[in-house]
């Protein structure tokens, strides 16, 4: 590259290992995404992004120049999404009694009685969202792609590596992308319209294939699985009836009312594909180097998230103040101690 | 052990076999050396020796190929893996993960070592191409040299006996390539490990091989021998070899310290002649002003400073040539003279003409500049068609080019013919065949551009931004990948524009190519000019830029071998 496309270089090292199991985690943020799609009760949303800004201060080292300016800080993108959606929401609802201020009818769209509850709810909703995103960002941050990958059932092993790849294959390409500009304007290319683009398209595509046969043939030589070995029918067989299985049975217990029928298909289904997908495992041997380490405190942390999600999801506690509404008259929200002291489940990771 | 008898291979959909009746016996433990003029199939033929080809590539073999007693046709890549080690050119485009142990492990996980075992295997696999202290660095962080390095580990990470580079260096600054190679000439004393190496810069390589296969395109049978033996019987030579060879030097010397043995001698014999004068180097003279002027240029990328405020003159009629370590700021350089950099500080002036304010295609009117990777110019359909994109991207009217070359030929072979059409193609006259003519191109004018040689194509690209002609040139690292025909032909080429007055600026880690072809060459170091001169001064003296010739004749001023036999 000699200069051309440096960034300043920061030693930045990549984790040698998650302290917490990539599993954990994934529980983690399971737990995170069930309560905000579920609640709206802005003491619960609060209590959780106030747990997720906790964890996130704990568990990562502040960052001092990230490459590039693709970061956004959670802070700034969270106002942005509460602002955008309350003023979204309050410009497009016109449910609610108290009214800020009424627009002319017949302005289409806004016209008619702007109201506070639209306001809040949007705002509430924006504040879901912007939770959702501040816990992926720690997500991001705290586990290697490589980890999260490793989770994948071994059947898909061949699967995971390409997406993995894929992952550190889009940089290369933005590279790519920018020399091929440059190459183009070097030679008097100016972009105007559609047509203008084919010099730009056609050597990424090119170079795109060729680089991807490299890899390839990078990955063949090094022994990843060719494909040569025999493969066995029946598991993938066993993956199929399986899948079917559980979607019939999820849907008897659903629109159906059987219960009963429909938790033995779900079961059964299950265990079909969760053997078809063992089996289909084992034709591709491989181990794992490093593997990750599953510790006491991992136990802890999903306890905890369990444990938030459990009070939410479980009809256990006084659960009208979950789904708060503040249509048609804003009113305060309810709150049950026992749900807000679950919900700090969340905060384990914090302490390990 | 290697062995192939009778193998011939065909890809699928050529006419003519890529591998033709190739029959080898290659012993264990030598360090061997391929050779032969590009597209003779030198890749074809390593991809053949772990199965890539044809299990990856299809195509139709015949012959045998055992590769420690494995058949690799038979067998798969993923058994072959187990004994041939295999490095590819880019060193970017072969990895798999994103960090060092992660990436030597790959090849582990896939033969389903234990854990256990697999950290004691990736512990020692460091510790063989001394990259401990790197172990767990992001990959992208890393030189070109040391990716290199970690490519190498990574194919080793299976304990092969064999190890396989295909063109290993070709990407790589001198520092690094010598770092490779350095790492490859270890595990060969140290392990008896069989290393095979397709290798373009022989003068490079040359002094750590036992011995060389030659593989030629024109059908000549496959040499293979010791390598001094080798050397004596094939064209391809660096400069110290062809000196010898000339000179009648015996044994051939194939490093320096066995070069000097005779070259002093004979110095001294040319001297004891009083007619005899040495040859001395042209001196380029300036007229004029300088085509490019740069005044007090600083660019710095998010706080660090790249480029320190250099002053830079290019006159016309002269080559200039940048050298300097990776990082120095050479292509900062190159880049900000036609825009694509804009500098913090300083002037840029192109013929008199201020570079600020105008964008990059206009100045590129005015300077052609050829990136590193031609293939990133090259989209359309045929090699004309390739320059007529320039023409019409600058507004200029390409005339009938196809309807020109054509009549041209025609011409050639029967001539008196009246054309009706003579008149209106004589005022359309087009630029683009007489470029392709002097390029060499004009058979190929009606071609892919991307199924041309790598030679062929870096010609395509720089007849894509000369046939504006444009009053200067930059050209960045452009012998990456050629053989020595297709870097004669550049070289020539150079000197051609040069002579017809072009101000040419060119970046370069190859020394020999700028001995051969540099009017002044200039220094460049952590963003400053520190060195500019004539070659003689600035070359002859340096460790690490001086080229064999300066080397086996100290003092003489000479550069090239066409220096020395010009002087006999």
């Amino acid at each position: 590259m000699d200069g051309a496309l440096t960034t300043p270089l920061v030693e930045t090292r990549l984790p040698v290992r998650a302290p917490l199991h990539p599993l954990t985690w994934t529980a983690w943020i399971a737990a995170i995404v069930a309560i905000l799609t579920l609640t709206r009760n802005p003491v619960y949303l609060a209590l959780t992004l106030a747990t997720i800004v906790l964890v996130r201060w704990r568990c990562l080292a502040p960052v001092h120049a990230e490459d590039g300016g693709l970061t956004l800080s959670p802070l700034r993108f969270g106002l942005l999404v509460m602002t955008t959606a309350a003023i979204f929401n309050m410009a497009m609802v016109r449910v609610g009694t108290t009214v800020i201020f009424t627009l002319p009818g017949w302005i289409p769209l806004l016209g008619g009685a702007w109201t506070l509850e639209a306001l809040v709810y949007g705002a509430l909703n924006g504040l879901a969202l912007a939770g959702l995103f501040a816990g992926f960002t720690v997500i991001n941050r705290v586990v290697p792609v490589r980890a999260l990958l490793r989770l994948t059932p071994r059947a898909f092993y061949p699967v995971a590596v390409v997406v993995s790849i894929a992952i550190t294959f889009a940089p290369t390409t933005l590279q790519q992308i920018q020399q091929i500009r440059e190459a183009q304007a070097v030679r008097g290319h100016r972009l105007r319209g559609v047509r203008s683009w084919l010099p730009l398209v056609v050597p990424l595509l090119e170079g795109g294939m060729e680089r991807s046969l490299q890899l390839a043939e990078a990955m063949v030589a090094r022994g990843f699985a060719s494909g040569d070995e025999k493969v066995e029918r029946w598991p993938q067989l066993l993956v199929l009836t399986g899948f079917v299985a559980v979607v019939a049975g999820w849907l008897l217990r659903l629109l159906w009312a059987q219960p009963v029928w429909g938790a033995a298909l779900l079961i059964v289904g299950s265990a079909a594909l969760l053997s078809g997908l063992w089996r289909a495992g084992r034709r591709h041997p491989h181990t794992v180097y490093r593997p990750d380490q599953w510790r006491w405190w991992d136990w802890l942390v999903i306890g905890g998230a369990a444990l938030a999600a459990c009070a939410y999801l479980l009809p256990l506690f006084e659960r009208s103040a979950i789904f708060y509404y503040p249509y048609p008259t804003l009113i305060w929200p309810g709150f049950d101690w026992r749900i807000g002291l679950a919900t700090l489940g969340l905060a384990a990771p914090a302490w390990t | 052990m290697i062995q192939l008898e009778h193998l011939t291979y065909t890809y699928p959909g050529a006419a003519t076999p890529a591998l033709k009746d190739v029959s080898l016996a290659l012993p264990e433990g030598q360090l061997i050396l391929l050779i032969g003029p590009s597209g003779a199939g030198k890749s074809t033929l390593l991809r053949c020796l772990n199965g890539l080809t044809p299990h990856f590539s299809g195509g139709a073999i015949s012959g045998a190929v055992r590769v420690n007693g494995q058949d690799p046709v038979a067998a798969t890549p993923r058994l072959l893996s187990q004994h041939v080690g295999f490095v590819f050119q880019d060193p970017e485009a072969q990895f798999v993960t994103d960090r060092v142990e992660d990436e030597i492990a790959f090849a582990l996980e896939n033969a389903a070592m234990t854990p256990a075992a697999m950290r004691v295997r990736v512990e020692e696999t460091l510790d063989l191409l001394d990259l401990t202290p790197l172990r767990d660095r992001a990959l992208k962080q890393l030189s070109g040299g040391e990716r290199q390095r970690v490519a190498i580990a990574a194919a080793l990470a299976l304990r092969p006996s064999i190890l396989v580079l295909d063109e290993p260096t070709s990407q790589l600054d001198p520092k690094s390539a010598e770092d490779v190679l350095n790492a490859l000439v270890r595990l060969n004393h140290d392990l008896g490990l069989t290393v095979i190496l397709a290798e373009h810069r022989l003068e490079r390589v040359l002094p750590y091989v036992d011995s060389i296969i030659y593989l030629p395109d024109n059908g000549d049978p496959v040499l293979f021998d010791e390598a001094r033996a080798v050397m004596s019987q094939v064209e391809l030579a660096p400069p110290l070899v062809r000196v010898g060879k000339m000179l009648g030097w015996q044994p051939l010397p194939l490093t320096i310290k066995e070069g000097l043995r005779f070259s002093r001698r004979w110095l001294a014999e040319q001297r004891s002649h009083p007619d005899a004068s040495l040859r001395r180097r042209r001196r380029f003279v300036r007229t004029g002003a300088p085509y490019i002027q740069a005044r007090q240029v600083k660019v710095h990328y998010g706080g660090q400073p790249v480029l320190r405020g250099v002053d830079l003159d290019v006159w016309p009629g002269e080559i200039v040539v940048l050298m300097g370590r990776n990082g120095a700021g050479k292509t900062t350089l190159l880049r900000s003279l036609v825009g694509l950099v804009r500098p913090q500080a300083g002037e840029i002036r192109i013929d008199g003409k201020p570079n600020r304010g105008r964008d990059v295609a206009d100045i590129c009117r005015q300077v052609g500049y050829l990136p590193q990777d031609p293939n990133t110019l090259l989209f359309a359909e045929s090699v004309g068609e390739e320059l007529a994109v320039t023409l019409r991207n600058h507004g200029v009217e390409s005339g009938d080019w196809r309807l020109e070359i054509e009549r041209a030929s025609d011409g050639a072979s029967g001539r008196g013919e009246d054309n009706p059409h003579s008149s209106i193609a004589q005022s359309l006259h087009s630029p683009i065949p007489s470029l392709l003519r002097r390029l060499g191109l004009i058979d190929k004018a009606n071609t892919y551009p991307r199924d041309l040689s790598v030679g062929e194509r870096q010609r395509v690209a720089l007849a894509a931004i000369t046939v504006t002609q444009p009053g200067a040139l930059l050209l960045d690292e452009p012998t990456r990948g050629l053989d020595y025909a297709a870097k004669r032909a550049l070289e020539q080429l150079l000197h051609g524009w040069r002579d017809d007055g072009m101000a040419i600026l060119v970046v370069t880690h190859d020394v020999e190519l700028a001995a051969a072809i540099a009017d002044r060459v200039i220094l460049m170091s952590q963003g400053e000019i520190i060195a500019e001169g004539e070659p003689t001064e600035v070359m002859a003296t340096s460790p690490l830029f001086a080229p064999q010739i300066a080397k086996l004749f100290p003092e003489t001023g000479w550069l090239t071998a066409d220096d020395v036999l010009g002087a006999s």
